[in-house]
């Protein structure tokens, strides 16, 4: 009995967990026009529902009725696969996180989180980067130039970037002697490990930027070169799954520099619930991402390359170097 | 050695990422700024200046009889051959026109018909909406040339938008009476 109670509230954790994550591009599809429209001293999105909030609705809709199209010379099977590839992972990797400790619900204490891994740091680095292959096969599959380049550069930009990100880690992993999430925050309880580890911050936040693809290092899907790079050719509800996963990695990446760096759902001066204090660190990386997107161009190739291998990779070694010769 | 110093002031802001935070700074305040879209078709909408040539109109004297003394000179001006004029003579033996047609769809609006003109009789005026599914639509007659609105007095104001015809109530401005659209424009 205990048994099925407890797989029926992991079932309906998870079932939570992936109607949240599929529901959240549409408020952020609508807040990234909505903040792209102002800076730009427009308005985004006015006329579909009040300011536009209906928009993403819409543009579901048409999405879905749009008609799927597979290129002639394309590789059926992959170009079929490579969007799946691309937005399961970053599901999968939520289940590793924790988004508080845990509420009691009618008496109960529940946990919020899907499971308590110990080394859930690893596994969630572990299957992000099976979301890699989700855009190198949607690239090669689709047969077309401007998709292969945009592929490519993914190829090279995740290979570059997430060595530098796993290594900023580290620093973090060595000051709370843990590689469950759990235990990272906990060990933030006091002080945020952002004011220990200014470097690993930067090197981390700027990686995370590169993995999720967003300005300034979006090459692989640049749209004044590429069309729109690795998925050029995709349309209708598999080129929503590419969306879909790209804002979800977004998220996911404000949650781990949240987790990781600003204390979780520790909070400071205000006495907010976790879960608030949470979300309201969350959203401001969230709003940090597409702030960025409206302000910075795009690095060149070889930039994005120098940076990865000349600043960010020596920089999260002597972070790791100096952290440890100051612990010990 | 203020120049050395200078240099290093500018390395030092690069190490900190000074010229990121000035363009950070600068859009977040750009955030913050009146939007310049002018909404139109749903809120409001733009009145030209009193030199915009839009839809023609014929006016009429003090007496309310119609200026035009069917001379026919502009349709003789006019480049595409758009305008037709049948005259015909009224009791007191002046000439006004029976027919007058302007085909606002062969109309390139140079306003040569205007310059044309003796009698001061046509001109085009401000109004701009007069799209429509049929180009047989677009044949503007006597009559409805007389009803049309006359030139901008003021213009370069932006006023409520009228162009939704099937809801009959006019969505308005915050500002009915019309504010300046360039003061909007954020210039640093």
């Amino acid at each position: 009995m205990e048994l099925i109670v407890a797989l029926g509230l992991i079932v309906l954790k998870v079932a939570l967990l992936i109607a949240i994550l599929l529901l959240l591009p549409l408020p952020l599809t609508w807040l990234e026009r909505k903040i792209a429209g102002h800076m730009q001293q427009r308005m985004g999105p006015m006329r579909v529902g009040w300011h536009g909030l209906l928009q993403p609705v819409a543009d579901g809709i048409k999405l879905l009725t749009k008609e799927d199209h597979i290129p002639a010379e394309a590789d059926r099977f992959l170009f079929k696969l490579a969007p799946i590839l691309a937005l399961a992972p970053p599901f999968v990797v939520f289940v590793a996180i924790p988004f508080g400790e845990s509420v009691s619900v009618l008496g109960n204490e529940i946990t919020l989180y899907v499971s308590n891994m110990n080394v859930a740091l690893l596994f969630i680095f572990a299957v992000i980067g099976i979301e890699v292959y989700g855009v190198i096969f949607g690239g090669w599959a689709a047969n077309s130039k401007y998709a292969v380049l945009g592929s490519l550069r993914t190829c090279a930009q995740m290979i570059s970037y997430e060595i530098p990100m796993g290594f900023a880690v580290i620093g973090v992993v060595m000051l709370a002697q843990s590689m469950s999430l759990i235990d990272i925050v906990r060990a933030q309880a006091d002080v945020w490990n952002v004011v220990y580890q200014p470097v690993g911050f930067f090197v981390f936040f700027v990686a995370g930027l590169a993995e999720a693809q967003r300005i300034p290092f979006d090459l692989a899907e640049a749209e004044g070169d590429l069309g729109a790079g690795f998925h050029t050719e995709y349309s209708g509800i598999r080129f929503a799954f590419f969306m879909v996963s790209e804002y979800v990695i977004m998220v996911l990446v404000s949650v781990l520099v949240v987790i990781l760096f600003f204390g979780g759902w520790n909070g400071i001066l205000l006495p907010l619930p976790p879960l608030l204090w949470f979300a309201l660190k969350v959203a401001f990386f969230v709003y940090v991402f597409m702030w960025f997107r409206f302000t910075f161009p795009r690095y060149r190739y070889d930039q994005l390359m120098a940076i990865g291998w000349k600043v960010l990779l020596p920089l999260s070694l002597a972070n790791i170097i100096i952290t440890g010769i100051v612990l010990s | 050695m203020s120049r050395a110093l200078e240099r290093a002031g500018t390395w030092v802001g690069w190490a900190f990422f000074a010229d990121l935070g000035s363009a950070l700074a600068l859009t977040f305040g750009y955030m913050f700024s009146r939007p310049v879209t002018m909404q139109y078709p749903d809120k409001e909408k733009w009145v030209p200046y009193s030199r915009y040539r839009g839809h023609h109109f014929l006016k009429r004297d003090e007496a309310g009889e119609i200026k035009c003394v069917a001379c026919e000179l502009c349709a003789r001006i006019c480049p595409c051959d758009c305008i037709e004029v049948v005259p015909y003579e009224d009791e007191n033996g002046k000439r006004h026109p029976s027919k007058f047609e302007i085909d606002t769809a062969r109309c390139l609006f140079c306003g040569l018909c205007e310059d044309a003109c003796p009698a001061d009789a046509i001109a085009l005026g401000q109004q701009y909406e007069f799209s429509s599914f049929s180009s047989r639509d677009l044949v503007i007659g006597r009559d409805d040339l007389l009803a049309k609105p006359g030139k901008a007095a003021t213009g370069g104001s932006v006023v409520a938008a009228q162009l939704n015809t099937e809801k009959i109530v006019l969505v308005e401005t915050k500002e009915p009476r019309g504010y300046n659209w360039w003061r909007n424009i954020r210039r640093t």
